[in-house]
C-alpha cells in the first residue's frame, strides 16, 4: 500500500496571501477521496502540490516516505501521479488512442474499451468526441501511465448528471479494483457521496468532514 | 510516444500551420540560396575580369640625370643615355617571378617601310618619300598580341597567328591591304628601309606575312596624305627584325627602353610589383617601374560594389528571416499552452518539448530546403537573365552550387534552433502550475 503524505505544508500566492497553513494529511492507495471546499479555498492548488505542479512554501510531501521531489518533480508527474482536468486537457491533434499511449507503451484500445470507448472512437477526433468521451479518454490515458495516484481536479464539472455518475463509478473502480489512490477535487456533494474519504478545506487546513 | 512520433504528427495534422511554415522556410532558403549564388557569381566575374584585364607593370630607363654630353654640331649640344638599359637576363628574372604572366615590348612606328613588292592603299597625294613611293608605318613587338590595339579589341587577328617573342622578320599586315595586294599569310614582302641599315645602306628588308587581322574598315577620313595616316597600310613586326638589320652585332645582348610587364591578378600587384623592385638584376640599375592598372579599376569597382551589396542583403535576409520565424513561431508556441500544460502534467520534461518543437521545425525544413534547392535553379537563371544583365561588358552567371548546400543547411538549422529556443523561452521559464493556470 502507498501512502501519500502531507506534513505541515504552508503555500502562500505571491508569498502573500496564506492558502494553505501548517496542513497535514495522508492518502492511501484503494481508495477515493474528496476534497470540497468554496472557490478559491486552494483545492486545485493543493491538487498542483500533491502532483508535483508546483512546491510548497514549506513542510514536505511524501510518497511512501521518500520526499517527492527527490528525482525531481517531472520524475514525480511522469511515474507516480496521473492527472484528470475538469476540461479534459487532450491533445488536439492525436487520436483518443495517441492520447492514450502518450503516458504508456502499453496498447490504448483494451484500456479505452474498458471506460466505454468503441475503437472507431478511439481512432476519431479527440474535437469530435463529446465531453464525457473525453473525459474517458482522460481516464483512460490516467490509467494509462499505471501510476498509483489519481489527481482530479472537477472530473464532473463540464458533465450532464448520467455522464458525471459514470464518470464517478469509473473512479471508484480506478480505487477499489485497481488498487489506485484517487483524489478528487470537487464542488459536486454527489460526487464527494461516491468517495471513500471526504476532507473539506476551510482556512487553509484540511478537515476531514 | 516519444517527442519524435508527436512532431511527425502535429506536422502532418496542423496541415495549414506546416503549410503555412514550409513556405516561408521556402522563400528564404530560396533567397539566401539566390543571393549566395549571385555573390559568388559577381566574385568570379571579378576574378575571371581580373585575369582578363590583367594588370601591368612598366619597366623603363630611367633619362632622368642620366644624359650626358657627347659632342656639339651644327644642330647644337649632343646628348646620350648613358644609363641601364633593360636586358634579356633582367627580363628572364622577371618573368620568372611568381605572378607574372608575360611580357612586352611595344614600340610604335618604329619602322617606316616603303613597299617594294606590293601597293599601299592609294591616299589623296602621292608624295613619293622615297624611291619606292610613300612608306607605311609598323609597330615593333614582341608578342603582338600584347599589343594595345589587340587587346582593346580594336583589331582582331583573322588569319595566321600572331608575333611571338623569338620571331624575326614575321609580319602582321590589315586584311584591306592584304586583300588590296592579294596577300595571305606566309607571303613574303619586300620593303625598303627609309633609315640607313648597320652597313649604311638603305637595306630591302624581306617579311613573311604570320598574320592578318580586322578593325581598319572604315577608319579612313578621306582626308589622309601621306599612306601612313591610313590604318590599314600600318602593321606589326617582330622586334628581332630591327635588331637584324640595324644591330645584328646586339642581337645576343637585346636591350629595350621600355617592357610592359602582365600580371596574372591585378589584385596581387602591388606584390608582385615589390617582388620584381628587390630583385638583384634590377637593384642599381637606371631602371623606373611603376604600376598601371587602371584598366582593372573601370571594372572592378562595380563588380565589387555588386557584390558588397549582395553580401548586405544576405545578412539582412538572414536577420529578416530570423525575425519572421521567431515570431511566427513565438505565436503559434504561446497558443500550444495548453499542449504545453498537458505534456508536463504528464510527466514530460521540458527540454523534450521543446525537442518536440525543434523536430517539427526541422521536419518543415528539411522539405523547405529540398524545395529551396529545385526553385533556385530556376530562379538564379532568371536573376541572370532579368537583374545582372551585363556589368562593364562582363555577362554574369549566377548558378547555384553544391557547395552552398552545406552552409545553407547549417545556417538554416543553426538559425530555425536560434528561434525555436527564442520562442519558447517565455514557456519555458514559467512553472508547470503557472501554464495549467494560463490554460484554464
Amino acid at each position: 500500500m502507498s501512502v501519500l503524505k502531507c506534513s505541515g505544508i504552508r503555500y502562500a500566492y505571491d508569498k502573500k496571501t496564506t492558502i494553505l497553513k501548517e496542513m497535514n494529511a495522508a492518502f492511501e492507495t484503494g481508495k477515493m477521496y474528496a476534497i470540497l471546499g468554496p472557490s478559491g479555498c486552494g483545492k486545485t492548488t493543493l491538487l498542483s502540490l500533491l502532483g508535483g505542479l508546483d512546491e510548497p512554501d514549506g513542510g514536505e510531501i511524501t510518497l511512501d516516505g521518500k520526499n517527492i521531489n527527490k528525482n525531481g518533480l517531472a520524475h514525480h508527474r511522469r511515474c507516480n501521479v496521473a492527472f484528470i482536468f475538469q476540461s479534459y486537457n487532450l491533445i488536439d491533434y492525436l487520436t483518443p488512442a495517441e492520447n492514450v499511449a502518450l503516458t504508456s507503451t502499453l496498447p490504448p484500445l483494451p484500456l479505452l474499451e474498458k471506460v466505454g470507448l468503441t475503437q472507431e472512437e478511439a481512432r476519431r477526433n479527440v474535437l469530435k468526441l463529446s465531453g464525457g468521451q473525453q473525459q474517458r479518454v482522460a481516464i483512460a490515458r490516467a490509467l494509462a501511465s499505471e501510476a498509483p495516484i489519481l489527481l482530479a481536479d472537477e472530473p464532473t464539472g463540464n458533465l450532464d448528471e448520467d455522464t458525471a455518475a459514470e464518470i464517478a463509478a469509473i473512479l471508484k473502480e480506478c480505487a477499489h479494483q485497481m488498487k489506485k489512490c484517487v483524489i478528487i477535487v470537487t464542488h459536486s456533494n454527489e460526487l464527494a457521496k461516491q468517495a471513500d474519504v471526504v476532507f473539506r478545506l476551510k482556512k487553509g487546513e484540511l478537515l476531514q468532514a | 510516444m516519444n517527442f519524435i512520433q508527436r512532431a511527425v504528427l502535429y506536422c502532418f495534422r496542423q496541415k495549414r500551420k506546416t503549410l503555412i511554415l514550409l513556405l516561408v522556410l521556402t522563400a528564404i532558403g530560396t533567397l539566401l540560396l539566390d543571393s549566395l549564388a549571385i555573390r559568388d557569381a559577381s566574385g568570379n566575374a571579378a576574378a575571371g575580369m581580373r585575369t582578363a584585364v590583367g594588370g601591368k607593370l612598366i619597366l623603363e630607363i630611367d633619362t632622368e640625370g642620366n644624359y650626358s654630353l657627347v659632342g656639339e654640331d651644327k644642330w647644337g649640344a649632343n646628348y646620350v643615355y648613358n644609363g641601364d638599359y633593360i636586358t634579356l637576363p633582367i627580363i628572364d628574372a622577371i618573368s620568372k617571378e611568381e605572378g607574372v604572366s608575360g611580357y612586352n615590348v611595344e614600340d610604335s612606328a618604329a619602322a617606316y617601310y616603303a613597299a617594294v613588292s606590293f601597293q599601299y592603299l592609294p591616299t589623296n597625294y602621292n608624295v613619293n618619300l622615297t624611291k619606292y613611293g610613300d612608306y607605311g608605318t609598323f609597330t615593333a613587338c614582341l608578342s603582338s598580341e600584347r599589343c594595345s590595339a589587340f587587346e582593346s579589341g580594336k583589331y582582331t587577328l583573322i588569319d595566321g597567328r600572331h608575333i611571338m617573342p623569338e620571331d624575326s622578320h614575321a609580319l602582321l599586315i590589315s586584311k584591306e591591304l592584304a586583300d588590296y595586294n592579294g596577300l595571305s599569310v606566309g607571303d613574303t614582302v619586300q620593303l625598303y628601309d627609309s633609315y640607313l641599315d648597320s652597313e649604311g645602306r638603305n637595306p630591302i628588308v624581306e617579311l613573311k606575312i604570320t598574320g592578318i587581322f580586322n578593325g581598319t574598315e572604315g577608319t579612313a577620313t578621306g582626308g589622309e596624305i601621306l599612306a601612313d595616316q591610313l590604318q590599314a597600310n600600318c602593321g606589326f613586326l617582330a622586334y628581332n627584325t630591327l635588331f637584324d638589320v640595324y644591330a645584328p652585332e646586339y642581337k645576343n645582348g637585346t636591350e629595350y627602353s621600355s617592357v610592359t610587364i602582365y600580371v596574372k591578378d591585378p589584385a596581387e600587384i602591388q606584390n608582385v610589383y615589390d617582388k620584381i623592385k628587390a630583385l638583384p638584376e634590377i637593384q642599381g640599375k637606371t631602371l623606373k617601374l611603376s604600376i598601371s592598372n587602371d584598366d582593372y579599376q573601370v571594372v572592378e569597382t562595380p563588380l565589387e560594389a555588386l557584390k558588397d551589396s549582395v553580401t548586405t542583403t544576405l545578412i539582412i535576409i538572414t536577420l529578416t528571416s530570423f525575425a519572421v520565424v521567431t515570431l511566427l513561431l513565438t505565436l503559434w508556441i504561446r497558443g500550444r499552452k495548453r499542449e504545453i500544460g498537458i505534456l508536463l502534467s504528464i510527466g514530460k520534461g521540458k527540454e523534450t518539448i521543446i525537442f518536440q518543437f525543434l523536430t517539427e521545425t526541422f521536419v518543415v525544413l528539411v522539405a523547405a530546403l529540398s524545395l529551396s534547392i529545385l526553385l533556385s535553379y530556376f530562379t538564379a537563371a532568371r536573376v541572370s537573365t532579368l537583374l545582372l544583365p551585363e556589368i562593364e561588358g562582363t555577362a554574369l552567371t549566377v548558378q547555384v552550387s553544391a557547395d552552398y548546400l552545406l552552409p545553407l543547411c547549417c545556417i538554416s538549422f543553426f538559425l530555425v534552433a536560434l528561434s525555436v529556443i527564442t520562442a519558447s523561452w517565455t514557456v519555458y521559464r514559467l512553472k508547470p502550475k503557472d501554464i495549467l493556470t494560463k490554460m484554464s
